[in-house]
């Protein structure tokens, strides 16, 4: 993301440079607003927390106004953003101990039949991801928030296809198996 | 598409941050220090946010540079003192056998005057 900037005739140095960091910063603002969304709901996905989910996606969003020089089309910030959100949040658990363990078994069977866009059940859900392992949780965001292959996933991630295929088997064959029953009807 | 899978994405969809993150993002970068730019770059310091082994190192070399170049710089001054002080004692031999030389002479001519006699 080069910023374009031509000087503007008869202006001095000092009133162009200011008008080119104005101009920088409402670039960098409408980055901002366009993937707020996305880095702000891997992080909240992951770590399962709004105040460390906001801190991290802010530390992403300053990470890339540092380097702006460096990402050269939308493209690029895009991907950029998605892989530092990803290794971000798994550094925050890492540095913070924050590696929530829940048990498969502290979360309860439902009963009852759910309803489509059913809030309890979205929230069992969460709760069930973020039980699994790191790079598991992050595989599953990746594919199911940002609706990647696994190809992408790998990329992103550095790991091998194999391995995120494997890791999206595993999890989904878990959540089948406790939900199975909760969503009153045959899945996948 | 299962079902399981409309879940998840639902469960996991993208959501926005709390009201006013954009303004606290802009304000946290209101306070970092200004970009380098232009000639400013080429003179400004170097980013010392650096790993300590690699600190530590810069460091090693860094002293280790100076004491080398004080210890050269020492050896040179004293070559120097050392090669003006054999210039002066081949100057005084070089004064002292021209003056001899001219002492001997005139023994010489003085021996041949009363030799004559």
């Amino acid at each position: 993301m080069r910023v374009q900037t031509a000087t503007v005739p008869g202006r001095t140095m000092s009133e162009s440079g200011t008008s080119r960091e104005a101009e920088s910063e409402a670039e960098f603002s409408a980055l901002v607003r366009e993937h707020q969304s996305m880095v702000f709901g891997i992080a909240l996905n992951f770590l399962h927390d709004r105040a460390s989910a906001e801190e991290v996606a802010q530390d992403v969003f300053l990470q890339l106004y540092r380097q702006r020089e460096r990402l050269e089309s939308p493209g690029h910030v895009t991907a950029w953003l998605r892989r530092v959100a990803c290794h971000r949040s798994i550094d925050y658990v890492r540095s913070r101990h924050l590696e929530r363990r829940i048990s498969i078994e502290d979360i309860g069977e439902r009963a009852s039949v759910t309803t489509p866009d059913d809030p309890m059940l979205r929230e069992k859900l969460r709760k069930l991801i973020l039980s699994l392992g790191e790079k598991a949780k992050m595989v599953m965001i990746l594919r199911y928030q940002e609706d990647l292959d696994p190809e992408e996933i790998a990329r992103e991630l550095e790991m091998p296809v194999r391995t995120v295929k494997s890791h999206l088997q595993r999890s989904l064959a878990l959540l089948r198996e406790k939900f199975g029953r909760a969503l009153g009807e045959k899945l996948g | 598409m299962s079902r399981l899978d409309d879940e998840l994405k639902n469960a996991l969809r993208r959501e926005a941050p709390p009201a006013g993150f954009e303004a606290r993002l802009m304000a946290r970068l209101a306070a970092e220090p200004k970009r380098a730019t232009g000639l400013t770059r080429w003179f400004r310091l170097p980013d010392l946010r650096m790993p300590l082994m690699t600190r530590l190192a810069f460091t090693a070399a860094l002293v280790l540079i100076v004491v080398a170049g004080v210890r050269y710089e020492r050896e040179r001054q004293e070559r120097v003192d050392g090669e003006a002080a054999k210039e002066k004692l081949m100057q005084a031999l070089r004064v002292t056998g021209t003056q001899l030389q001219s002492l001997h002479e005139k023994v010489m001519a003085s021996g041949e005057r009363t030799a004559g006699e």
